[in-house]
C-alpha cells in the first residue's frame, strides 16, 4: 500500500505541480490566472497519442511537435483571451475569457478526437513493471522543468527580463523592455510546460478530452496552497496534494477521496489565505 | 380574341377543380415519408453509424420489393450530431415541416430524453432503441415504442449470469460518478440482493481516477467473487481490467457492453487481461456452440456480405437493430396504412415480429418490446466480424 501511495502519489503530484507552474508562469507575466492550464495538459496527452501512436512519429519528434503546439496555444491564449482584458484586470474578466477558450478547445478535442479515452504510447521501450515509466516519467519532467526554469531565470537575459516584468511591469516597460513580446514568450513557455505535463503523464491519465477540467481544478490547488506566482511552493504543494489524494484513495476511497482533498484545501486556505509559502501582501495606507 | 372576366373566372375555376380532382391520384403514388433521427456525426455517433448501415439496407430492400402497397419509402434523415438540442430541432421539423408518418430515433438516450415528449405532443408515432427506462410510458407517451431492451433488462441479465450461471454470491458493484453510473448501481444492487447475492462492495468512483488499485483491494478484502462495473467510459473500465490483471486476481468482470468495445481493448496493458470479461449482448447476434450464428442471423450476414456492408468496424447488433426497425414499421403500414392512430393501434398488438436483433412484442400497456431472455452475456475477447461468442454457461 505504501509503495503504491508513494509511486502513484508522487507521479500524479508532479503532474499537478507542472500544471501549477503553468498557471504561475502565465500569472507572473500578466497578473492573469489563465484557466487554460489544464487544457494544455489535456492537449499534451491527446496530441502525443495522435502524433506518436496514430501517425507513427518517433517519440522525440512527437514530443517536439507537441511542445511547439503547446507554445502556439499559449500565444493564442495571450492574444485572444488575455490581451483584450488586461486593461480591466480588477473586473476579473480574464476568468470568463480564459475559461471560454479552454472550453472551446476541450469541445473541439471532443468532436475531433472523440469522447473516449485512447491509449497513450509507451515512450521508453522497456518491460512494464514495478516502478514503471508511467510513474517516473512525470517525476523526470517535473525535475527537468524546475532545473530549466532556475537556469533560465538565473543565467539568461530573457529569464531576467521575465523576472523584471513579473516584479513590476511598469518599471520594466519604463526601462525599455518589450513587455508585450515578453508576455507572449511567457505564455509560449507556459504552453510548453503544460503540454509537457500531459505528455509525461499520458500513460497514467490516457489521451482523454475529459482530463482538461480535472487538471484545471487539481492544478490550481498547488497554486493556491503554494502561493500565487511561487513555483517552489507549487511544486511542494503539488507533491503533497498527490500523496494526500492517493492516501485518501486507500483510506476512504471512492468519491470521498475527492471530498477529503477539498476539505483539506479549504481548511488550509482558511488558516493561511496567502498559501503555505506565500507572502502576505502589505497594503499601503 | 378577347376574354371576358366571366370566361377567365370560369377557366380558373375549372383549373382549380381539375387540380383538386387530380390530387388523390398523385397521393396514392407519392413516397411515404419516414422520419429518421440518427447521430451520424459527433462524439456519440458510433452507434448511429452502425445502425444506419442496417437502416439503409432495409429501406433499399423494401423499395426494391415494391415498397408499401406500391408506394416507396422515403427516409427523411436529420443528423442529430450527438446533440440533444439538434435532435429536438430535427424532430420538430420532421413532425411539423416534413409531416412524416412515423419517426425512428433518436438512437442515443440523451437525445431521446429531449425528443420523446416533443413527438408525444405532436401525436407522431415513434420507435426508438434507447435503454433509459423512462423513455417509454404508454400513459404519457402512447405513440412511443422501444424495440430494444431497457436498462432494467440489461442489469437483470448481468445479475442472472453472475448469480445463476456463474454461481457467485459475493459481488462487488462499482460505477463512475455519472448519472448513468450511479443510477445503475442504485437500481441493480437491490435486484442482485433479491436474487440472493451479497453485495460486499458498492462504490461510485471518479472515472478519471488514474489508480483504481485501492478500490479493487477493497473489493478483494471484502471477499468479492465477481466485479460488476457500470459505466460507458472505456478508460474507467480498462483501468478496472488492467488493475485486476496486474493484481493477478482471477475474478470475472460482468457488466455493460462497453467492456467488449474496441476502445476498451485498445487501452488494455496486455491482451490476455480481456479474458473472463463478460459484457452484455444479444443472443440472436452471438456465436453459439461451434462458432455459428442463429440461422436467421446467418442469412442476414450473408446479405450484408453480398452488399459489401462492413461489419469489422462496428457491432452486428447495431446493424441488425437498424435493419429491423424500418421493416417493423413497414409491416404495420402494409397492414393498416399510414395514419398515425392506425399504426399505433397495430403496434399495440404486435406479436413476435421476427427481427434479426430479436423478436419484438408490444401490448397496449407494454411498449418495451425486447424479450428478457435474449439479453445475454458474451466473451469480450471473442469479437469477430462485429459479433461475440456467448459467455460460458449458456446453451446456444
Amino acid at each position: 500500500m505504501v509503495e503504491s501511495i508513494v509511486s502513484t502519489g508522487l507521479a500524479i503530484g508532479c503532474i499537478y505541480a507542472l500544471i501549477g507552474i503553468t498557471y504561475n508562469v502565465m500569472f507572473s507575466a500578466s497578473r492573469v490566472f489563465s484557466f487554460t492550464a489544464g487544457t494544455l495538459g489535456m492537449l499534451g496527452g491527446v496530441l502525443g497519442s495522435l502524433f506518436i501512436a496514430h501517425i507513427g512519429m518517433p517519440v522525440a519528434v512527437g514530443l517536439l511537435i507537441v511542445l511547439i503546439a503547446g507554445a502556439a496555444f499559449g500565444i493564442i491564449t495571450e492574444i485572444v483571451a488575455v490581451r483584450p482584458v488586461l486593461k480591466s484586470l480588477d473586473q476579473h474578466l480574464y476568468v470568463l475569457s480564459t475559461l471560454a477558450l479552454a472550453l472551446m478547445a476541450q469541445q473541439f478535442t471532443a468532436i475531433e478526437w472523440g469522447t473516449e479515452a485512447r491509449p497513450f504510447p509507451r515512450l521508453v521501450d522497456i518491460v512494464r513493471g514495478g516502478f514503471d515509466q508511467q510513474f517516473w516519467l512525470p517525476m523526470l519532467a517535473c525535475v527537468a522543468v524546475i532545473v530549466g526554469l532556475e537556469l533560465l531565470y538565473r543565467y539568461s537575459l530573457i529569464g531576467r527580463a521575465f523576472l523584471a516584468i513579473s516584479e513590476d511591469n511598469y518599471a520594466a516597460r519604463a526601462l525599455g523592455l518589450p513587455e508585450r513580446n515578453l508576455r507572449m514568450a511567457s505564455f509560449a513557455l507556459a504552453g510548453m510546460i503544460g503540454t509537457l505535463a500531459g505528455f509525461a503523464g499520458g500513460e497514467m491519465l490516457l489521451a482523454f478530452f475529459g482530463n482538461a477540467p480535472i487538471l484545471t481544478f487539481y492544478g490550481f490547488v498547488p497554486v493556491a496552497l503554494g502561493g500565487m506566482g511561487n513555483n517552489r511552493g507549487a511544486v511542494v504543494a503539488g507533491l503533497l496534494l498527490g500523496l494526500f489524494q492517493q492516501a485518501a484513495n486507500f483510506l476512504v476511497g471512492g468519491i470521498f477521496a475527492s471530498v477529503a482533498v477539498f476539505t483539506v484545501f479549504i481548511i488550509v486556505l482558511l488558516v493561511r489565505p496567502e498559501g503555505l509559502a506565500g507572502a502576505t501582501l502589505q497594503r499601503r495606507v | 380574341m378577347s376574354i371576358t372576366r366571366r370566361q377567365a373566372l370560369g377557366s380558373a375555376g375549372a383549373a382549380i377543380a381539375a387540380g383538386g380532382l387530380a390530387k388523390p391520384a398523385i397521393a396514392v403514388n407519392e413516397p411515404i415519408r419516414v422520419g429518421y433521427l440518427p447521430a451520424l456525426t459527433g462524439p456519440s455517433s458510433s452507434t448511429g453509424i452502425g445502425i444506419n448501415r442496417g437502416i439503409q439496407l432495409a429501406v433499399q430492400e423494401i423499395n426494391a420489393a415494391g415498397g408499401v402497397n406500391g408506394r416507396q419509402i422515403e427516409l427523411i434523415t436529420r443528423d442529430t450530431q450527438s446533440d440533444p438540442t439538434k435532435a429536438v430541432n430535427g424532430a420538430a421539423e420532421l413532425s411539423h415541416g416534413q409531416n412524416v408518418s412515423v419517426v425512428f430515433g433518436p438512437v442515443n438516450s440523451g437525445e431521446s430524453l429531449a425528443v420523446v415528449p416533443l413527438l408525444a405532443r405532436t401525436n407522431t408515432p415513434q420507435v426508438h432503441p434507447c435503454w433509459v427506462d423512462t423513455l417509454t410510458d404508454p400513459q404519457k407517451y402512447p405513440m412511443c415504442f422501444r424495440n430494444a431492451p431497457t436498462n432494467q433488462q440489461i442489469g437483470g441479465a448481468a445479475n442472472r449470469y453472475v448469480v445463476d450461471v456463474l454461481k457467485r454470491k459475493k459481488v462487488a458493484v462499482i460505477s463512475d460518478t455519472t448519472g448513468y453510473g450511479t443510477a445503475s448501481v442504485n437500481a441493480y444492487v437491490p435486484m442482485l440482493q433479491a436474487r440472493g447475492a451479497e453485495v460486499v462492495y458498492q462504490g461510485n468512483v471518479d472515472a478519471a481516477n488514474p489508480d483504481l488499485k485501492p478500490e479493487l483491494l477493497r473489493m478483494q478484502s471484502a471477499g468479492a467473487e465477481a466485479i460488476m462495473p457500470w459505466s460507458v467510459n472505456a478508460g474507467f473500465l480498462s483501468r478496472i481490467i488492467n488493475t485486476r490483471g496486474n493484481m493477478g486476481w482471477d475474478v470475472p468482470i460482468v457488466g455493460q457492453t462497453t467492456l467488449g468495445s474496441g476502445q476498451t481493448k485498445a487501452l488494455l496493458e496486455k491482451p490476455e487481461y480481456w479474458a473472463k470479461v463478460y459484457p452484455n449482448n444479444f443472443r440472436n447476434v452471438c456465436y453459439g456452440a461451434g462458432g455459428k450464428l442463429p440461422e436467421r442471423t446467418t442469412a442476414f450476414v450473408d446479405r450484408l456480405k453480398s452488399t459489401k456492408i462492413d461489419m469489422g468496424d462496428t457491432l452486428l447488433w447495431w446493424i441488425a437493430l437498424g435493419y429491423d426497425s424500418p421493416r417493423m414499421i413497414v409491416e404495420a403500414m402494409k397492414a393498416v396504412g399510414t395514419e398515425p392512430k392506425e399504426i399505433v393501434s397495430y403496434l399495440n398488438k404486435l406479436k413476435e415480429f421476427p427481427g434479426v436483433y430479436g423478436d419484438i412484442t408490444f401490448g397496449p400497456d407494454q411498449h418495451n418490446g425486447y424479450p428478457d431472455e435474449e439479453v445475454v452475456m458474451v466473451e469480450a475477447n471473442s469479437l469477430k466480424d462485429g459479433a461475440f461468442n456467448l459467455a460460458p454457461g449458456y446453451s446456444s
